[in-house]
């Protein structure tokens, strides 16, 4: 690189650039359906990594299904897309590979970096997925009862972002979970995609996800999957307990 | 996440915070209704900055604004290791402000070619894909934007 590039990548650092504005109002208020067979013939109904500008419309009231999915983005780095059709996906049996490597649970208290919570009774099965997210699996693969992953969102897991496909069957709720913000999925059936910071996949979940609840607490993102009802997915996440290993 | 280097995107290539508020908003509201064009699994990024990139264009030529791209107020260090001084800080902020003079005279296509490569940091293939042009013609776009700069200022 020559002196004048350097000059120029440096530059760059000291530009006069106004603070970013507020743009959310005016995209959400011009993204407004023009008639609801629009809506109907409109593959994608929400939004991509556009409408994480659109998490700060938090405050707008707009009353259907996409602004409320506007209002539900960002937590714990994960992002929520309806679409009209689910991707094809493997069966049931591709559970096990889709965890990642299996582990002891005290393996898996070593390995994270940082302190997992953990239910007083112990997990039948342990994985650490590629990315560091750590999976408690309490039944089989074969049968699982419950599901548990804990992911820091630290680099380099920052930088991922899990996007889930929802249909439009699917009720995607804004919750509090113990003082934190949450998401509760339930329903249909909804597909896990992970993506890195430019929207491209890097790994996709080989399989349907059931009844979900998604919190963020303390820079930690926690996901709870099973045939829960939203009281008891509260509750079992209020159960959930630093280990105090770390 | 993309607001930011939507909006940067846009008042690096119009140079008024006016136009690329609009620009940026166009661009969020094109790249939505465009969703259902946009090929999964390729790179987000640089495909909604083409499209605000655009919407830059278009203000840019509508509206006939000035370019008043400027430097931050404050001190600049000096370029390369040498130690900051008083005097260094002074050379080096006018050193700064003559590049960024010398870009302003810049025609609008080899300024938006510097533009993406430097001041946004994209690479090659993000900035053909902003400028929708091809890689070949980025890289000697380049080439020529820094001739003529190099003509302008003592780097």
């Amino acid at each position: 690189m020559s002196e004048l590039e350097r000059a120029l990548s440096a530059l760059a650092r000291e530009l006069d650039v106004p603070e970013t504005p507020d743009l959310a109002p005016a995209v959400l208020a011009q993204l407004e359906p023009r008639s609801p067979r629009r809506v109907e013939r409109a593959r994608w109904i929400v939004a991509l990594a556009i409408v994480v500008l659109a998490a700060l419309a938090a405050a707008l009231v707009i009353p259907d299904a996409r602004a409320a999915l506007f209002r539900l983005l960002s937590i714990g780095g994960e992002r929520i897309e309806l679409v009209d059709e689910l991707p094809e996906v493997p069966a049931e049996d591709g559970l096990e590979l889709a965890l990642g490597e299996r582990v002891t649970l005290e393996e898996a208290r070593q390995r994270s970096t940082f302190a997992l919570r953990e239910l007083e009774a112990p997990p039948d099965r342990v994985y650490v997925a590629g990315q560091g997210t750590v999976w408690f699996l309490y039944g089989t693969p074969e049968a699982p009862r419950l599901l548990i992953a804990q992911s820091s969102l630290v680099p380099p897991v920052r930088e991922l972002l899990l996007k889930k496909l929802a249909t439009r069957e699917t009720r995607v709720e804004r919750v509090d979970v113990h003082g934190s913000p949450g998401i509760f999925l339930s329903g249909e059936t909804h597909f896990v995609i992970l993506l890195d910071r430019d929207g491209e996949i890097v790994e996709e979940s080989a399989r349907l996800a059931r009844d979900v609840l998604i919190w963020e607490r303390g820079g930690v993102g926690y996901r709870l999957e099973g045939d829960l009802e939203l009281a008891e997915a509260l509750g079992v996440a209020d159960s959930l307990r630093k280990t105090g290993v770390r | 996440m993309y607001q930011d280097i939507a909006f940067r995107t846009a008042y690096l290539l119009t140079g008024s915070a006016a136009d690329a508020e609009d620009a940026a908003q166009a661009g969020f509201v094109k790249a939505w209704r465009a969703l259902p064009r946009f090929r999964p699994g390729s790179p987000f990024r640089p495909w909604l900055l083409r499209i605000v990139a655009n919407e830059a264009h278009n203000r840019r030529r509508t509206v006939g604004r000035a370019y008043a791209l400027q430097l931050r107020a404050g001190t600049t260090e000096p370029l390369g290791d040498a130690a900051p001084s008083p005097e260094g800080a002074v050379l080096a902020r006018e050193q700064r402000e003559s590049l960024v003079a010398a870009i302003r005279r810049l025609d609008e296509r080899d300024r938006d070619v510097l533009t993406c490569r430097y001041l946004l940091e994209l690479s090659e293939e993000e900035t053909a894909t902003v400028l929708d042009v091809r890689r070949g013609t980025v890289k000697s776009r380049t080439a020529r934007a820094l001739a003529r700069l190099r003509t302008e200022v003592q780097l």
